[in-house]
């Protein structure tokens, strides 16, 4: 009966030797574990543990505080860089002050029912824009506005290509005027020949090496008649 | 008489441009036209058809449709997403509107003309509401919001061609609840808008169906296709007697060799127009009541008016195009030849200058000065004085740069006889009087048109002629209310005003010595005004007892211009498309109708030469397109033509057409 109690009491502490093994090894300790179970756990008194534990903890929120500061850095380098790249696209202080004034002379009122007046205002806008802004840059630049032109002028583009592409695109049945007009010589009263007999452009190459060979010949005649 | 050395001129390179729309209005009884290079021309089918007023093109402007608001308001719409209403009296654009829905395909009018509808690029549909002096948009009628009736599809077409898109090019809808539509499988076809379903299938051609018109009262429907036949629908009953009536294929017209992009009715004939640049008026013969010049085919191929200016002196040619002038240097010949012999060209004609214009607008009117030395041209925003040196052979052109603050745009430029003094028919009616030299141009005067009993606010109308007398003493203008008013130069003040005759003049000029000045008009009527008498001279009170403008209507085209043989004075000559005649005054008028017919038809010329010899009216239809006629000194003539297939051969391509034999 005694064995029995030592081996429960032997088996209880061991157990909690094995927890508070565990709970060290949790706690990130420095400790080098052998990871053998028969090996006696080394002693570690509850303070130096707690200390440890602490310390680690505080560790981690010091990291966690680094990279937030870190980040916060980042973000406000990249906010700095971005307003530098702005401020040096749009147009100095001065020339604002001008548009200002300029806008503010015109003194318009937006009616809101009319839309065409709106635009047609805001095209005076930016003509002002223009005029003051051109005075400003020399002859050979015009200050425009880049998003109405591409715009409008796209949209006219791609309507029309539509309807080329419908009427002289793929598939339709087109021919030359040259052809039906030389039908019409064929099947006309008095049949006569086509209207366009020899296209020019045919055997172009041929002509063209003839060309320059003639010119070197010329060239070597008038050379040994020297 | 009419013995002439003969210039025959064929480098002048005039090309129309092709026509994309037209709108008739039956109250004014007039078309309005619209080409592709955004020109509009207005035509006057009550004055023998007359090209009355041409609105220059520009070179962003588009239009896709055109409209007619009341009698005299003039709407277009183009794929620049812009709409323009049209100033009439100043043949300009009044102003323009964006609709905001990019491109703008369609538009229409309702038939109490309080509003306006545009169908735009994104989908909608833009509701315009019209007021006295302007449009304002109103609402938008969204694709998803409106209301969708019906939702109709469109068949493919027969086998061949399934595996294409068909696209509807026209849609019209009937007051009976019929919609008609036109597509590009060749197909007219007609629904049932209350419930959607398809009525009949007309297939009318391999090839588009581009243009749909439906006639006044609705029983007449007429599609132009492609391949440039017009094919017209009538509403009839096949059973004499029955009521029920149907829509049947009738009549189908190819007038046209290219596309077929515009057509139209009016009450007694079809009008059809398309890519060969040609505006046909085919006479629909159950209509016609009565057997006068609305009976006959017309094909319009030239302007209305002349293009070629002519510096009499230096032999000089100056021709007028939408985006530039030409000079050129008429060429010459050393030999002598009989007549009927063509002479070999030993000096060719040379091309002295090509001005470009500056900004979009198209060029509306030109002139050079008769020693040659001034060309001036106008657009509808500016108008620019170029003083020419030429030296044998080296060409100088310095542009006047201080113009009057008082010139803004013209449609009439004519220079003096001594080419000192320039006038310009300006945009509100008024005549400017500008002298031209070397250090400076004044303005010395400004004409007002002279009101009248009747129109007691004095006419605004377009000033479209303008002559000068050899002396410099007198100045005439013809406006488009067909009035002709007289001004003294020597006193700066009005002189007088031809009685109005009903027809619009067509061309006009001072005779070089006897200072009466002959007028021709739309109707083929020649007047002589004594301008020193102010009436009508006795052989204009002759020429019209004989009535040969009778016989010149049929043969249609309207006289261009109008010239003296400095030679012989007693000698006019004058010329429209197909040819010219030289009349001479002091010969009698007796039988004027018999000698022109005999002249028109060819015949052999033993025969005729000796009763040839006293004819007042000669006649040479030899060349022909004519564009100008221009007598020089020494008895020289220049001809400038434009042989029609040369102008065929420019145009765009046609549909392939199978042919059996070929």
């Amino acid at each position: 009966m005694a064995t029995k109690q030592r081996g429960g009491v032997d088996v209880r502490r061991k157990k909690k030797r094995n927890i508070d093994v565990k709970a060290i090894v949790d706690l990130g300790a420095d400790y080098s574990d052998d990871d053998d179970d028969d090996d006696a756990p080394e002693e570690v008194t509850f303070e130096k543990a707690k200390a440890d534990a602490v310390r680690s903890m505080r560790n981690a929120l010091d990291t966690i505080k680094r990279d937030k500061e870190l980040l916060k850095e980042k973000r406000r380098k990249r906010q700095e860089l971005f307003q530098q790249q702005k401020k040096r696209k749009l147009l100095s202080e001065d020339t604002l002050e001008e548009i200002e004034l300029a806008y503010t002379k015109k003194g318009k009122t937006l009616d809101s029912e009319e839309q065409e007046k709106e635009e047609s205002e805001e095209d005076e806008e930016s003509e002002d824009e223009e005029e003051v802004v051109n005075a400003r840059l020399k002859e050979s630049y015009k200050a425009v506005r880049l998003k109405d032109q591409i715009d409008a002028n796209a949209r006219q583009e791609s309507a029309s290509d539509f309807i080329k592409s419908r009427l002289y695109g793929p598939g339709t049945n087109r021919t030359t005027t040259n052809h039906m007009l030389s039908l019409k010589n064929k099947t006309g009263m008095n049949k006569t020949a086509a209207v366009q007999f020899v296209d020019k452009k045919w055997g172009s190459e041929k002509k063209g090496e003839a060309e320059k060979f003639k010119k070197r010949w010329i060239n070597n005649q008038n050379m040994v008649a020297k | 008489m009419g013995e002439f050395k003969v210039h025959r001129v064929r480098f002048f390179d005039f090309m129309p441009s092709g026509i994309r729309c037209m709108a008739f209005n039956s109250k004014a009884d007039r078309l309005a036209l619209a080409r592709l290079d955004g020109s509009v021309e207005i035509f006057n089918f009550s004055n023998n058809y007359f090209q009355e007023k041409v609105i220059p093109g520009n070179d962003s402007r588009s239009i896709e449709a055109i409209c007619w608001v009341g009698c005299d308001r003039l709407f277009t719409a183009g794929l620049n997403g812009e709409v323009v209403e049209y100033d009439l009296e100043r043949l300009c654009p009044k102003y323009t509107l964006d609709a905001f829905g990019g491109p703008i395909w369609t538009a229409a009018c309702n038939s109490e003309e309080t509003h306006f509808a545009f169908g735009c690029e994104d989908g909608s549909v833009k509701l315009f509401e019209i007021l006295p002096d302007k449009i304002q948009f109103e609402r938008n009628l969204d694709r998803q919001k409106g209301h969708s009736v019906q939702r109709i599809l469109v068949d493919r077409g027969p086998a061949g061609t399934r595996n294409k898109d068909c696209v509807v090019w026209n849609v019209a809808f009937l007051s009976d609840y019929t919609i008609v539509s036109g597509d590009s499988a060749g197909k007219v076809q007609l629904w049932d808008a209350n419930k959607g379903t398809l009525i009949k299938t007309h297939l009318v051609s391999k090839w588009d169906v581009l243009s749909l018109s439906v006639s006044e009262n609705e029983d007449s429907i007429v599609a132009g296709t492609s391949e440039g036949t017009v094919v017209q629908f009538q509403l009839l009953s096949p059973k004499i007697g029955d009521t029920e009536t149907q829509w049947v294929r009738t009549r189908t017209f190819k007038h046209h060799t290219h596309d077929v992009r515009a057509v139209t009715e009016t009450r007694t004939a079809v009008v059809s127009g398309g890519l060969d640049t040609q505006l046909v008026i085919c006479p629909l013969m159950d209509k016609v009541e009565v057997k006068s010049s609305e009976s006959v085919l017309r094909k319009v191929i030239f302007p209305h008016r002349s293009l070629v200016s002519c510096a009499k002196k230096p032999s000089l040619l100056l021709f007028q195009f939408p985006d530039q002038l030409e000079l050129w240097r008429l060429g010459g010949t050393d030999t002598i030849g009989k007549p009927g012999e063509s002479l070999p060209v030993t000096r060719k004609p040379e091309k002295l200058l090509q001005l470009k214009r500056k900004g979009d607008d198209h060029i509306c009117c030109s002139t050079i000065s008769e020693c040659g030395h001034w060309i001036a041209y106008s657009t509808v925003s500016s108008i620019r004085l170029y003083q020419l040196q030429c030296d044998n052979n080296n060409i100088s052109i310095t542009k006047v740069s201080k113009l009057p603050k008082v010139l803004r745009s013209a449609h009439q430029l004519q220079f003096s006889a001594d080419s000192s003094k320039l006038f310009v028919a300006s945009e509100q009616a008024t005549i400017h009087v500008i002298s031209v030299s070397r250090s400076e141009c004044k303005h010395v005067h400004t004409f007002k048109p002279k009101s009248d009993v009747f129109l007691p606010t004095g006419s605004s109308a377009p000033v479209h002629l303008l002559a000068a007398s050899a002396d410099g003493q007198w100045l005439t203008s013809a406006n488009r209310h067909c009035e002709i008013n007289v001004y003294n130069l020597k006193k700066l003040k009005h002189h007088c005003m031809v009685p109005v005759y009903n027809s619009l003049p067509s061309a006009m000029a001072i005779h070089p010595e006897t200072n009466n000045l002959l007028v021709t008009h739309a109707d083929q009527q020649m007047f002589e005004f004594g301008i020193v008498d102010k009436q009508y001279t006795d052989w204009s009170r002759k020429l019209q007892k004989e009535g040969l403008h009778r016989c010149r209507l049929k043969w249609g085209t309207p006289v261009t211009h109008i010239t003296f043989n400095p030679q012989a004075p007693s000698q006019v000559i004058l010329h429209d498309m197909h040819m010219f005649c030289i009349i001479d005054q002091s010969l009698p008028l007796d039988g004027l109708k018999a000698q022109f017919y005999s002249q028109l038809t060819p015949k052999d010329t033993s025969e005729t030469d000796k009763p040839r010899k006293n004819n007042a009216l000669k006649i040479c239809n030899k060349y022909q397109p004519l564009l100008h006629v221009n007598l020089l000194e020494d008895d020289w003539l220049v001809v400038v033509e434009r042989p029609l297939i040369d102008i065929h051969s420019q145009l765009p391509a046609p549909v392939r057409q199978k042919k059996f034999g070929t």
